[in-house]
């Protein structure tokens, strides 16, 4: 399944949404050194606002990265035949029946009859 | 356009393949690519490299210059180019200007694999298969890992009938990829042709391990079918494995007519037993 564009711009909101809420928790720590008061927690809206955003980019980054992988190492050969795989380029010889086949129209090679 | 990014997308697949489709490529290089070269982008290079040992097998040596030319234009110094000159000599026949420019290659970078590769190939394509195994062999001293290379002796050993080491090189090519049905499958075969109950033995289990590692391996099962046929009627064996082995046998029959339920062929053990050399 390719990236869409909707699964890309969800993933930027994504971002977008947990800068904030980092955002808003440093600006949370400085009002509570203006007014001199101790850090328990932080505001439970900012807490929430960085977990969605974490889910939200979450469910982005998996449309976005492309399909899964088969978690079977031996899945990608599953269609693999023995033909082609005995097939190696770098050992052809070209010694065969081929330029007895060769193309009937075309160019001025020799015909062997 | 949209049948040129067809035809490119079907190259690509071949390359990632080995499938060895040369007259189709050179079809489509005459019909399509040719008078597109340009607009190949980034493949441009491969696509030429595929387009030109295609020629090379189909005896089409103008198609396989031009591309030549083009690769040389692009990369002027290049050895993976000249390689493929020396195959263009090779195909023509003349195996002693080859063998001269792949020795020149060696001579520039000692550790280029792919012109040793090419003088073996020269070697088997002469005919000379004690040689090329002797060649193999010391090439296989220096780069172990080749699995390619292990393969091809495998193949050199069997036209020499010598299955012991043929069995041995794909044991290494086993010991390279585990999880490769064919490479079971591979090493079954040969143990299945060397014959002798101990073999024909080792043979059932690695195509159950075959089978095991892929359910649609055909030839698998029908090689299970058949060394477990061997073993029940073999006169050496004992009844309680003679047992054993019918069951297996009747399971993997079984198994290949599963596989072929939808595809209406209805006599499949007759066909199978059309297969039969006896």
């Amino acid at each position: 399944m390719p990236a869409t564009f909707l699964h890309r711009f969800v993933l930027s909101i994504g971002f977008l949404s947990l800068f904030h809420s980092a955002y808003s928790a440093a600006q949370h720590r400085s009002y509570l050194r203006l007014n001199e008061l101790d850090f328990t927690h932080l505001p439970l809206d900012i807490i929430i606002q960085a977990l969605i955003s974490l889910f939200v980019i979450m469910y982005g980054v998996m449309n976005v990265a492309g399909d899964f992988k088969e978690i079977k190492a031996s899945a990608e050969l599953e269609n693999k035949s023995w033909e082609t795989f005995r097939n190696i380029p770098s050992f052809y010889t070209f010694s065969h029946r081929g330029k007895f086949l060769a193309f009937p129209h075309q160019t001025g090679n020799k015909k062997h009859n | 356009m949209a049948n040129l990014n067809s035809i490119l997308e079907r190259l690509r697949l071949w390359r990632e393949n080995n499938d060895r489709k040369s007259r189709k490529i050179v079809e489509y290089w005459i019909t399509e690519l040719e008078s597109n070269i340009q607009k190949l982008g980034r493949e441009k290079a491969l696509i030429l490299e595929q387009v030109c040992i295609a020629a090379l097998d189909c005896n089409e040596f103008t198609i396989a210059k031009k591309c030549l030319k083009e690769l040389h234009k692009d990369f002027p110094n290049s050895l993976r180019v000249r390689k493929y000159e020396a195959m263009l000599f090779e195909a023509q026949e003349k195996y002693e200007d080859a063998i001269k420019i792949l020795d020149d290659i060696i001579k520039v970078d000692e550790t280029n694999s792919g012109a040793k590769k090419r003088k073996i190939a020269i070697l088997k394509a002469q005919g000379k298969t004690v040689e090329a195994i002797k060649e193999l062999a010391d090439y296989l001293k220096i780069f172990m890992a080749d699995g390619e290379a292990w393969q091809e002796l495998s193949e050199l050993y069997i036209t020499e009938q010598d299955f012991q080491k043929a069995a041995f090189c794909v044991e290494e090519l086993i010991l390279h990829n585990p999880h490769n049905h064919l490479l079971h499958q591979r090493y079954a075969d040969i143990k299945y042709t060397q014959g002798g109950l101990e073999n024909i033995e080792l043979a059932r289990s690695y195509y159950c391990q075959a089978i095991k590692l892929n359910p649609k391996n055909v030839r698998a099962l029908y090689g299970l079918y058949i060394a477990t046929t061997a073993i029940a009627t073999s006169a050496k064996c004992s009844s309680q494995k003679k047992k054993e082995a019918q069951k297996l046998s009747e399971w993997a029959l079984n198994e290949i007519q599963n596989q072929y339920k939808h595809s209406n062929i209805d006599d499949i053990e007759d066909r199978l037993g059309a297969l039969q050399i006896n």
